[in-house]
């Protein structure tokens, strides 16, 4: 256990940076070295570290903690077979943090970032159809009971694929640089993010690589079930490079298109879970 | 003796605290969530309101807004209170409970914009105000209609013996904790956010989320 929270950060912070190398060579740029995130987020961890003289000093800190704590916890519930519930919970519980990040400096671009966190709430609606759909099928939310009906009825990736592409939304409106991410967007600077410089970057930059991992296993277990190490990580790189293969071609849209958009699909997908539902 | 039925939702309860036949309890999720409403509230309870830079409008001046002396008291009181009836709603082990507790967020949550004397805040106040006693109708009507139809309003009990439940019980109830957490709704509207004071425009989000994470465990366990 205590070997897969340290690895996770290193590892997510390289999932990151394939990320950016794969986007790149999609809009043939050369791209920034993979392991860049890793020098990026120890860059950060020596750099200077202050707090704005507006900002609300407690929340500004505190905030980084909660979110580096939030992912370690959902990390722990993934490995130890948890409530999927429990996981989903703290993913919700990230847009509280991206809130707090983003209003605490009382900067307008942070400020902003913060409340396109909220109103880009609609992403979490497929979360619910994720859960909804799961426990219809197998009768439980704990992830071992889930990978346990894997592992005698086969993959949930083909008879719940409308909850497979819900979770694939999802995880892909948390990726940078996707069609979904209204709250880095540039025209807000770095969004929410935008005056947390130093350690608290560092610190905001290790809870995404965590929060990398934990969505990318989540949903390798959740639906194709339990693998070995080496393959858990070859399958959570192919998933992640279809989600660069997606950012990479489609444009970041407006606040207003992104909610709209995940709208419509999470219905078209509700729908089809429904008739999967009654054809069961 | 005590085993919590729904124990492949949240988990297996970690600590029961057994009134009669209601059971308030903590299972792995309810804990989780119990927890992020006390580090919230603890934040509300130490950290000072940041000064939120605004622009005025025609002009290149940026002004800092101020939280200052009876708003502050006011506001922090409210979101003190708005994260110990959370903590209540994530913790209850019963319908009537919940229900109370929600209507006691929703109450919280327009204390907390209400005290901002700004004209557009308190227009939100106002609005949120009229939905949240709307709302109350619903979240009320789910409970009586469960006891009516079952005989008890324990979340125990009634996960026991599931789904036990009237369908239209945990619609009404869905539809009352939706109208009491609301305001984030309203995030679409800048209103709430030209009322300064992160710590407490957070409690606002965190509560309502919390509820929400609350309601559909009950809704999967009963």
């Amino acid at each position: 256990m205590i070997g897969y929270l340290i690895a996770a950060p290193f590892l997510g912070l390289l999932f990151m940076g394939i990320h950016r190398k794969v986007i790149a060579r999609i809009q043939g740029r050369p791209g920034p070295p993979i392991w860049q995130e890793i020098l990026h987020t120890l860059k950060f961890s020596f750099k200077e570290t202050w707090v704005p003289r507006t900002a609300s000093k407690t929340l500004f800190i505190g905030i980084v903690f909660v979110a580096i704590a939030i992912w370690v916890g959902a990390l722990c519930v993934v490995l130890l077979g948890g409530s999927l519930l429990l996981l989903f919970g703290i993913y919700m519980v990230q847009k509280m943090v991206e809130h707090g990040v983003g209003l605490s400096p009382g900067s307008p671009y942070a400020k902003f970032g913060g409340v396109r966190s909220v109103i880009s709430a609609s992403s979490e609606i497929p979360l619910f159809a994720v859960i909804g759909g799961i426990y219809f099928f197998t009768g439980s939310l704990m992830i071992s009971d889930i990978i346990q009906y894997q592992a005698d009825n086969g993959p949930l990736l083909f008879s719940l694929l409308p909850a497979a592409i819900a979770m694939y939304i999802v995880i892909l409106s948390k990726m940078h640089y996707g069609p979904f991410s209204i709250v880095e967007a540039k025209e807000i600077v770095s969004g929410y993010k935008t005056e947390h410089f130093g350690a608290w970057r560092a610190g905001l930059e290790i809870s995404d690589a965590i929060r990398t991992v934990v969505l990318l296993m989540a949903f390798v277990l959740l639906f194709w079930g339990a693998l070995s190490p080496l393959l858990l990580i070859i399958a959570m790189l192919i998933i992640l490079v279809s989600l660069s293969f997606v950012c990479a071609v489609t444009p970041m849209l407006n606040p207003y298109d992104s909610v709209t958009m995940q709208l419509v699909i999470i219905v078209i997908l509700v729908a089809w879970m429904a008739i999967l539902g009654l054809i069961a | 003796m005590f085993e919590l039925a729904s124990f492949n939702i949240g988990g297996h309860e970690l600590f029961v605290l057994p009134f009669g036949d209601i059971v308030n309890y903590f299972t792995p999720y309810t804990a989780a969530l119990f927890i992020f409403a006390l580090i919230f509230t603890i934040i509300c309870i130490i950290s000072k309101p940041e000064r939120q830079l605004e622009t005025a409008f025609g002009t290149d001046a940026i002004y800092a807004k101020e939280v200052t002396g009876k708003d502050l008291r006011f506001r922090r009181f409210m979101a003190i209170a708005c994260g110990i009836a959370t903590m209540g709603a994530v913790t209850s082990g019963d319908i009537f409970n919940f229900t109370l507790f929600v209507s006691m967020v929703g109450i919280c949550i327009i204390g907390i914009v209400a005290s901002v004397k700004y004209k557009h805040v308190l227009n939100a106040a106002f609005n949120y105000g009229i939905i949240s006693m709307l709302a109350t109708i619903p979240l009320f009507g789910g409970a009586a209609i469960t006891l009516a139809a079952t005989g008890t309003l324990s979340i125990w009990e009634l996960s026991a013996m599931a789904p036990a439940m009237p369908g239209i019980a945990k619609a009404l109830i869905l539809v009352g904790v939706m109208g009491e957490g609301i305001a984030p709704f309203y995030a679409a509207k800048a209103e709430l956010f030209r009322a300064p004071g992160a710590p407490y425009v957070i409690m606002i989000h965190v509560s309502s989320l919390l509820m929400f994470l609350r309601v559909v465990e009950i809704m999967l366990a009963v």
